[in-house]
């Protein structure tokens, strides 16, 4: 299929009364619950500060803390997934590279608007840039997050400029937008397309360290450092923070890929879908065993808080949270159906399984932030109860919401579409066949 | 620049320095030399110490008399200032929470900070039962986790010993409260007792010397960490902070620990004295006697 044809076939399927309805239903209940989250977001953030939320001195982060550790996740392991492509030339994921950048992208965009929540004086939000505490692992990770956050845009820039000036040329909708992204350079010999990819290896090569010690492992050290938490006081958490990322990157990727064939009703490249499942049970398998070395250890060790926090975790009101997301949805479910023959190689099962991922993640998050800050830091001291409040919940939906517009409105108007890649695009007949 | 231009004056006015000098009883040398090396000190190329260290015995051996020192000029700071710190004797506490009290009341702290707490521990089970009342001020750690990962350093260790919070460049992180081992961190949500009680928000208590007049919604010290401040204001006009004024049993003693002739360095010497999580490498400041 031509590209001229592939970009025909696409408009085609947009007039198609089935995808504008979902397009209209998609579009719709995000926007409400966008809306909703952000009115929530002036009353209860905005005009009552942390009243509107259940934090307190004993647990003084909660679940936007959470949700922010969540997607700095997720973006640093949907970056390093598109390393693959861009890093290493490992091209039989070229499908995935430009989607999984841009969900880095949109991730981290989201992480740092939860984080920018849980900010008690955001009049005060730039001293984090002006004033450095070289001790300080969370000021390392507000400088490591910008930098990292221009080479993320600068890879999907690089990864797409073909593409844009093809469209700019070719005059079709929203030509300007394109003509003006290519900022005058219109150079696409083979000559210049090389000299792109050198920088996208580039990019790519440095983006390794910084996504791995930089954003992940160094948002994992914040946790970590606090010797007042004997939970989280461990080497090996920073380690666990980094494959959970993986494993939640990989999970993504596998899902934005497989549903965005389902709704367009193109067929998955089953060979790809079943590589990149065979990468989540390996992170999988390996986050398992550093996490049974984790509780193995802190609870040898027979330390209060560190027992009380086990059993925080593991039985008191949040039981669920380890058992059904953390160990259930997020790591035995998904490596049982990984495991069995049948399912592993079902592009269906696979996508169940990195779904269940996505949402046990959360829990994972969870766990990391709240049951260690409940159990007190002196026996006597008050014991936290936390439980997010409405204001919390709704305003969280509405950043989710937000998370998911800014992606589909990349997919929508940037050439994030690797099938109109005339490689892509030949690749995509054969999987076809 | 003008120093040259005296220097030359004084050259084509004076050429008989020399013979000047030899008309009178003393040593023209060392006349001469001292003259050489007045200008060395002028121009900086010599440190006045170091002249009068060279002079002061051809000096005296010449006139008879000790005849100029270099004044000491006290060094600015070189007098280090006390470094506070506590002692609280916990057989003589009796769990009354006065200290808890008048810490609320000297700080005007809002509803949820307490500054200072009282925790009260039972140990054993009936009939050998022990109870413990621990009072918790801020330890103002020697090696502060708090200061180590605040993220703007607007949590720092002052040179008298006190842990201080400085709430205009404070962000509200709460990273801090995670690390601080003892709980002795609170964040201000704005919330307020006037309802309660007419006048409250009208006066705060300047912390850290800093009046910030009435309390007001949305402004600082809201959002914001706060903690112990070992009455700072009040140590600036000679007095105890308020916790150890008011201790009805007089548990707790206040003082240089840098001093060791002061009560509380010789408390803290003491064999009953430790300190809480001491495993933590934090060094406090406030010793416990038990």
């Amino acid at each position: 299929m031509g590209k001229i044809e592939a970009a025909l076939q696409q408009a085609h399927d947009l007039r198609e009364p089935r995808l504008r309805n979902l397009e209209r239903i998609w579009w719709g209940s995000l926007l409400i619950v966008f809306v909703i989250g952000m009115i929530s977001l002036v009353k209860g953030y905005f005009l009552e500060g942390m009243a509107s939320t259940n934090l307190t001195d004993t647990v003084p982060w909660g679940a936007w803390v959470a949700l922010y550790i969540y997607f700095i996740g997720m973006s640093a392991g949907s970056f390093l997934l598109s390393t693959l492509v861009y890093g290493f030339g490992m091209h039989q994921y070229e499908r995935i590279g430009r989607s999984a950048l841009l969900s880095a992208i949109v991730s981290m965009v989201t992480a740092i608007s939860f984080i920018f929540l849980d900010i008690g004086r955001p009049d005060h939000v730039f001293n984090a840039i002006l004033y450095w505490n070289i001790t300080s692992t969370m000021a390392w990770e507000i400088h490591f997050y910008i930098l990292y956050l221009l080479v993320l845009i600068a890879e999907l820039y690089l990864s797409m400029r073909g593409d844009l000036v093809r469209l700019a040329k070719e005059k079709g909708r929203l030509w300007k937008l394109y003509d003006f992204l290519t900022f005058g350079n219109y150079d696409v010999s083979e000559e210049a397309l090389r000299r792109n990819r050198k920088w996208l290896q580039i990019l790519g090569i440095i983006g390794i360290p910084l996504a791995i010690f930089g954003v992940h492992g160094g948002t994992g050290s914040i946790f970590a450092v606090a010797k007042a938490r004997p939970f989280l006081h461990t080497g090996l958490f920073p380690v666990i923070f980094i494959l959970s990322a993986l494993v939640s990157g990989t999970a993504l990727s596998i899902a934005i890929y497989v549903i965005k064939n389902k709704v367009f009703k193109r067929v998955s490249d089953l060979s790809m879908v079943r590589a990149l499942g065979a990468m989540l049970t390996l992170f999988l398998s390996v986050e398992l065993a550093l996490e049974w070395y984790e509780f193995l250890i802190g609870w040898y060790g027979l330390k209060a808080e560190e027992l009380e926090t086990i059993r925080t975790m593991t039985s008191s009101i949040w039981w669920w949270t380890f058992w059904i997301f953390q160990m259930g949805l997020a790591m035995v479910i998904p490596l049982v159906i990984l495991f069995i023959k049948k399912t592993r190689n079902s592009v269906n099962w696979i996508l169940a399984a990195a779904i269940m991922t996505i949402i046990g993640v959360v829990g994972v998050r969870f766990n990391m932030v709240v049951p260690p800050l409940v159990v007190p830091v002196l026996n006597g001291l008050p014991w936290g109860d936390y439980y997010p409040t409405l204001s919390e919940w709704v305003t969280s939906f509405g950043l989710i919401a937000m998370c998911l517009i800014l992606y589909t409105l990349g997919e929508k108007f940037l050439p994030i579409e690797q099938s109109e890649l005339e490689i892509g695009g030949i690749e995509h007949e054969r999987a076809a066949k | 620049m003008y120093l040259d231009i005296f220097n030359k004056m004084l050259e084509s006015e004076l050429e008989e320095k020399r013979k000047l000098l030899e008309t009178s009883p003393y040593s023209t040398e060392l006349g001469m030399q001292m003259a050489a090396d007045a200008r060395k000190v002028m121009n900086g190329q010599m440190e006045q110490k170091e002249f009068y260290e060279k002079y002061a015995a051809p000096m005296k051996k010449e006139f008879g008399r000790e005849w100029a020192a270099l004044e000491e000029k006290p060094e600015k700071n070189k007098k280090k200032g006390p470094r506070w710190g506590m002692v609280i004797d916990l057989a003589k506490c009796v769990g009354c929470d006065t200290c808890t009290v008048s810490c609320k009341a000297e700080n005007r702290t809002p509803p949820g900070v307490s500054y200072n707490v009282v925790i009260e521990e039972e140990h054993g089970s009936f009939p050998n039962v022990k109870k413990l009342n621990l009072p918790r001020p801020c330890m103002q750690c020697d090696k502060p986790p708090c200061a180590q990962v605040c993220p703007v350093r607007a949590t720092y260790k002052m040179d008298n010993g006190i842990v201080a919070i400085d709430a205009d460049r404070c962000i509200g992180c709460r990273y801090c409260v995670v690390a601080c081992p003892y709980g002795a961190r609170s964040y201000d949500n704005g919330f307020t007792y006037e309802h309660e009680m007419l006048g409250w928000e009208d006066v705060q208590a300047p912390e850290f010397g800093n009046d910030r007049g009435p309390r007001t919604k949305g402004k600082l010290p809201e959002g914001t960490v706060r903690k112990c401040t070992f009455c700072f204001h009040r140590l600036e006009r000679g007095e105890e902070p308020a916790c150890v004024e008011t201790c009805i049993g007089d548990a707790r003693y206040f003082g240089d620990l840098d001093d060791p002739n002061s009560i509380v360095s010789k408390l803290a010497a003491s064999p009953r004295a430790f300190r809480l999580r001491e495993e933590l490498g934090t060094e406090p400041r406030v010793f416990y006697l038990l």
